[in-house]
């Protein structure tokens, strides 16, 4: 089986000793390495692409809140913190789990119980958005709709929808083709969500969304769809 | 438009209650004499309340300039008792001199020479004026020793709340659940990498436990025992930041035995690791310095960091509330943020 790739984020050494020593019993893991501030785990999560982040909140200069948002990708999380006061907030943001230290060993193996469930299903790219004082994981694949709204990309799915300070033009480059499409100047569609399209008068083409939308192309892109779809 | 005159309680008892008096001395007078005139009784009326209020007036003048109201009980009736005979003795004067006039231009009785005149009246003006000057001089010193009592219990009961605030958030300070679980997951790890270590953490993590479980009576101690908190604090985090917290502390031996508030280092140090060491990726050093200026002793806590403005959290504001009261205003409390990213503070201390 494929080890599962760690990082271990922490500005204190012991604590990082810590993890590493609770670590030891399960041989399915492979540290693959610790950074002491969100800069430094930045970077090699960008080079080493990990699982899964055991990431302290309270750090230096960024928090690991700070860290999670500037990711374009976000692996999984195991929170750990001495605060009590950040543990409702790691609910909201529906991590995998998180763990007060010190950690007794056998909340810790419930954590890993819990990683293995997870990561048996299928891992969605999924990125970590600040909304209104709210936190949420959101994964690529329940995002139906992206709307340009002057400096910021507004993300639709589920019921709901947050702000990502953004343009659309960046945005697209960034995203997954097969997923998303550009119809008009301002929004981008999941593919996966399209319920109908319909022709207009004049070439054009409406899409109706699973969920109600409904969205008119523009005349250029119309045509692109178009041939989308027939393929 | 109406001006309200706002006039002072001192000044509506005096009227009020030389009016009183004055009238009735009328009453009693024009009983007892044949014949009533509006004139005379007017007359009577306006130099009796003048005269008297002037004659107390001067006494208060007098007993505010040299400061009666400060004094206590004792030392206040040493004062009053022969106050109370000298104003009755000017009491006498003045009503004896008053009545003399009277008789001469109202009744042109048989002019008697005004020592005879004294002599006559002086013993039975004295008496009444000793018992009158006796009463106002009570009242005015009694008022305002009930007043200053007032004043006091309720500063005290101030100062023992705000110290209790105070004892209450050290203890969240000391037991500061961050600091607290920090330590003791540190400890955790140390037990494996470095016995020694995490048997010294022990000491001293219980050491500061002691102190903010049981010493929350003792408002002051001596600047060597906070000194000495401060380094087991400091030793215990450094533990944790490891070489990210460096530390000096340069005190004058000779302030050793000075008395200053409990845990005021100690919050300063606090705050200076939580907002300036913590939040740094490279730490830096925190200096502690005590040193006697002039009539000061000053004590400063330096780190790197940048000083948000505005806001106390509620270890400064207690703080600052418990220097106000302790020193009753002769204590400063400054923070401030210095060139290349410093953030200074400073605690000034009356060294007698």
């Amino acid at each position: 089986m494929k080890k599962l790739r760690v990082l271990i984020i922490d500005d204190e050494r012991n604590a990082r000793e810590e993890i590493k020593l609770l670590l030891k019993s399960y041989p399915d893991i492979e540290i693959i390495g610790e950074a002491k501030n969100a800069d430094d785990a930045k970077e090699q999560i960008e080079i080493k692409k990990p699982d899964l982040l055991f990431l302290d909140i309270q750090m230096p200069e960024k928090t690991g809140f700070d860290l999670l948002e500037s990711l374009d990708n976000v692996p999984q999380v195991i929170f750990t913190t001495a605060y009590d006061q950040y543990a409702v907030k790691a609910f909201e943001v529906s991590a995998i789990d998180y763990l007060m230290k010190p950690i007794r060993e056998e909340r810790f193996a419930k954590a890993m119980e819990q990683l293995k469930v997870k990561s048996t299903k299928e891992k969605d790219d999924r990125i970590f958005v600040k909304d209104r004082q709210q936190y949420h994981f959101i994964s690529w694949n329940k995002v139906h709709l992206i709307e340009s709204m002057d400096n910021y990309a507004r993300l639709f799915f589920d019921d709901k929808n947050v702000f990502l300070k953004t343009s659309l033009n960046l945005l697209e480059q960034k995203l997954d083709e097969v997923l998303f499409f550009r119809v008009n100047r301002a929004q981008i569609i999941n593919l996966n969500y399209i319920d109908k399209i319909i022709p207009l008068p004049g070439g054009k083409l409406k899409v109706l969304l699973k969920t109600g939308d409904a969205i008119e192309a523009s005349d250029r892109q119309s045509v692109k769809l178009k041939k989308l779809v027939k393929t | 438009m109406n001006p309200k005159i706002n006039i002072s309680l001192y000044w509506k008892c005096q009227l009020i209650g030389w009016s009183v008096a004055a009238l009735y001395w009328e009453y009693r007078g024009f009983t007892l004499s044949t014949h009533f005139s509006w004139l005379l009784a007017a007359l009577q009326f306006i130099s009796d309340v003048v005269i008297y209020v002037l004659l107390t007036h001067a006494y208060r003048n007098f007993a505010l300039k040299h400061n009666f109201q400060n004094l206590n009980l004792g030392n206040l009736l040493k004062r009053i008792i022969p106050g109370a005979v000298v104003m009755g003795f000017a009491y006498t004067l003045a009503t004896t001199v008053k009545l003399y006039l009277f008789q001469l231009w109202f009744f042109q009785s048989p002019v008697q020479p005004y020592a005879a005149f004294f002599k006559q009246n002086a013993e039975a003006i004295f008496i009444g004026g000793t018992r009158l000057m006796s009463i106002w001089l009570l009242a005015y010193h009694m008022y305002h020793y009930a007043q200053r009592e007032i004043r006091t219990s309720r500063e005290n009961a101030r100062l023992a709340i705000i110290t209790r605030e105070a004892q209450l958030s050290n203890l969240s300070a000391q037991l500061n659940p961050h600091f607290l679980f920090n330590s003791l997951n540190n400890i955790k790890a140390l037990v494996i990498d470095n016995p020694k270590s995490a048997r010294r953490a022990i000491d001293l993590l219980s050491d500061l436990l002691r102190t903010s479980l049981y010493n929350g009576e003792v408002m002051q101690i001596s600047l060597q025992d906070e000194i000495n908190l401060v380094k087991d604090y400091l030793e215990l985090e450094k533990l944790r930041f490891e070489e990210r917290l460096q530390f000096d502390i340069k005190v004058d031996d000779s302030l050793d035995a000075m008395q200053i508030p409990r845990l005021s280092i100690q919050t300063l140090v606090e705050n200076a690791i939580k907002h300036g060491i913590a939040k740094r990726k490279d730490g830096g050093v925190i200096t502690i310095c005590a040193a006697k200026t002039g009539g000061l002793v000053k004590i400063t806590v330096q780190n790197p960091g940048i000083l948000k403005a505005g806001d106390d959290g509620v270890g400064l504001k207690n703080l600052r509330e418990r220097l106000a009261l302790e020193y009753k205003g002769r204590a400063t409390f400054d923070i401030t943020g210095e060139l290349h990213d410093i953030v200074l503070a400073t605690i000034s201390i009356p060294s007698a």
